[in-house]
């Protein structure tokens, strides 16, 4: 994995209700910003891309500064080769999809990036071939934001800006766009900053989180681990805590499919329900917490197809209940649990305890794009 | 059918042609500053701006022949050159252009406050300049609105009547136009002359108002999803 170029900022900008007021350095591919809407998200992610004028203090990205207050220095939006993809695409109505596509690739080309190369790269990532001709106002929101993604992209952007890419979708489209933006961090050398509010979505796709509230960073770190921590969780809270797991599809038969949980041999399989993948192809599962059930020895006679040994991590008060964190392998990141005071103290739960999962095949949600033609 | 009837129709074609030109781009490029910025003296600026809409046309004319004449402030004795607008065909098309101005300002600045500023922002961030942006991105999305100023500056113009009467005066085959030779012709009592003018004058208005319902409807609606 190659090293990203740093991004550090230190900006303050007033806000309606409070300012804005942070400071933090990355050089992870993808540094999630997560809080509720409010919390001035959007306002830093506008910062950081030359759209916020009364922002005071200092931006660098690698070598360049961007801003610096002090020494009167602002670089306008156009000169700090960014891609935004904000919340509502924004896609100009006047193009087509492709004219979208294209308004950024004169400022690739400048930057001698391989306007025509990407372009092509771009349509088949993010499988918009047949949109090309179309009229943005035809297309359906999750087409939008790819298309959206896919213009910041054709423009041979050096850091990618991504607000709440899933946010204006519902929770089907939701899992079938979230694929699309993994195989971007995957297959396009940018680093990212994205924005969320959605749990889901920051475990399956960064290195990195900060925890911003009323415009200030109250968490930051690896970001399962910061998920479930009291102060972040309640935020996080909206349906549920959702475990997020990358997985490989090992083989599908019947109504189900077997997912190796890491790219291990080692690592362990479960039953998920059946995808359309091919075998072999990088999958990602969800699971909510609340729908893994714990046993302290191996159960048997159940119809759950997943029972997997597991040694408690650590176990956090979130003040209603209680968040378990288990691992099941040592690649794999660690499943998290949700369970009452009573069931802790009943079967003696604590750190390195050794207990079974038991999840149901139908509990897990697979999270596929559409098979790339 | 007169020989200076005819002129005078196809003089107030070109002379309405003339002032919308003329009108259009330092217009624009107001109501852009009114639709988007915020700066000392806007609303004073933007109410001048709209004042000839609520005068009395002649009032307008009246103004302009004061600041014309040769003792006011743009007449030959103030500045050490002889304009030679007033009682001109230059004195037409300015009446024309003065009192279609508010119409102008108002429809495109109309047109630029529906164009979300984001959309600009999103521009500059495909790395294009300021200007870049507004020509190639702003422009074109208040392109309805724009065109409709357009229509309803030049309909405007065409229809002048008061102010053109005060400063160009109504000199048949010299400045003469649509609206005062319907003025001659009924004082006249050459009714034919007069229900032909009026005939000219009711397919214009109707096209441009037809033109702009037809702009101002809703685009396909966005597929909702």
């Amino acid at each position: 994995m190659s090293a990203f170029p740093t991004l550090s900022a230190r900006v303050r900008l007033p806000l309606d209700r409070f300012d804005l007021d942070v400071g933090f350095e990355t050089t992870h591919r993808v540094t999630g910003v997560f809080g509720v809407s409010g919390s001035g998200k959007t306002s830093l992610l506008e910062t950081i891309a030359g759209l916020r004028r009364r922002a005071t203090g200092r931006i660098r990205f690698g070598d360049d500064v961007w801003l610096d207050t002090p020494g009167r220095r602002f670089v306008p939006p156009e000169a700090r080769g960014v891609g935004y993809l904000p919340q509502d695409s924004l896609l100009f109505p006047h193009k087509t999809v492709l004219g979208n596509l294209r308004s950024g690739m004169r400022r690739a080309m400048r930057n001698a990036v391989d306007a025509e190369g990407t372009l092509h790269n771009v349509v088949e990532v993010l499988g918009i071939g047949p949109l090309l001709e179309r009229d943005p106002a035809t297309l359906s929101g999750g087409e939008r934001q790819r298309v959206a993604l896919g213009r910041a992209l054709c423009s041979g952007p050096r850091l990618l800006l991504l607000d709440e890419p899933l946010a204006s979708l519902d929770a089907g489209i939701r899992r079938r766009v979230l694929p699309f933006l993994d195989r971007v961090r995957e297959q396009f050398d940018v680093p990212m900053l994205l924005i969320s509010h959605n749990p889901i979505e920051v475990q399956a796709l960064c290195d990195d989180l900060i925890v911003l509230r009323d415009g200030a960073i109250i968490a930051r770190g690896e970001p399962r681990s910061v998920l479930t921590r009291s102060e972040v969780f309640p935020i996080a809270e909206n349906e549920g805590f959702e475990n997020i797991l990358p997985g490989v599809l090992v083989e599908t038969s019947g109504e189900t499919s077997l997912v190796r949980l890491g790219a291990h041999e080692t690592d362990p399989l479960i039953v998920a329900p059946r995808s359309r993948q091919r075998p072999g192809s990088r999958l990602m599962l969800s699971v909510p917490a609340s729908d893994i059930t714990l046993s302290a020895a191996r159960p048997t006679g159940l119809s759950a197809r997943n029972i997997l040994p597991a040694r408690v991590d650590h176990i956090r008060d979130i003040g209603f209940w209680r968040l378990l964190s288990a691992r099941i392998s040592e690649h794999a990141p660690p499943l998290v649990v949700e369970v009452t005071s009573a069931a802790i103290d009943e079967l003696g739960l604590a750190p390195g305890v050794e207990l079974f999962l038991i999840i149901k095949a139908r509990s897990f949600s697979l999270y596929e794009a559409p098979e790339a033609a | 059918m007169t020989e200076s009837t005819l002129v005078a129709l196809r003089s107030t074609l070109l002379w309405a042609s003339l002032a919308t030109v003329l009108v259009m781009l330092p217009g624009a490029l107001l109501a852009y500053a009114l639709a988007r910025f915020e700066f000392f003296g806007k609303r004073v600026l933007s109410t001048v701006a709209g004042l000839p809409l609520v005068l009395p046309p002649t009032a307008v004319g009246y103004l302009l022949l004061r600041l014309l004449s040769s003792d006011g402030p743009l007449g030959r004795e103030t500045l050490g050159i002889d304009l030679d607008i007033l009682l001109t065909w230059k004195a037409v098309v300015l009446a024309c252009a003065v009192m279609s101005a508010p119409l102008v300002i108002r429809t495109a600045r109309v047109s630029f406050e529906g164009v979300d500023p984001r959309y600009e922002g999103m521009a500059r961030t495909l790395g294009h300049g300021p200007v870049a942006t507004f020509f190639q991105y702003t422009l074109p999305m208040a392109s309805r609105g724009l065109i409709a100023a357009v229509i309803l500056g030049f309909t405007r113009a065409m229809g002048e009547f008061g102010a053109t009467i005060i400063i160009a005066g109504n000199i048949p085959g010299r400045t003469q136009t649509l609206a005062t030779a319907i003025f001659s012709a009924q004082q006249a009592g050459q009714d034919a002359e007069a229900d032909f003018l009026l005939v000219i004058a009711l397919l214009v208005g109707f096209g441009a108002i037809f033109t702009t319902e037809y702009l101002s409807r809703k685009p396909i609606a966005a597929a909702a999803r």
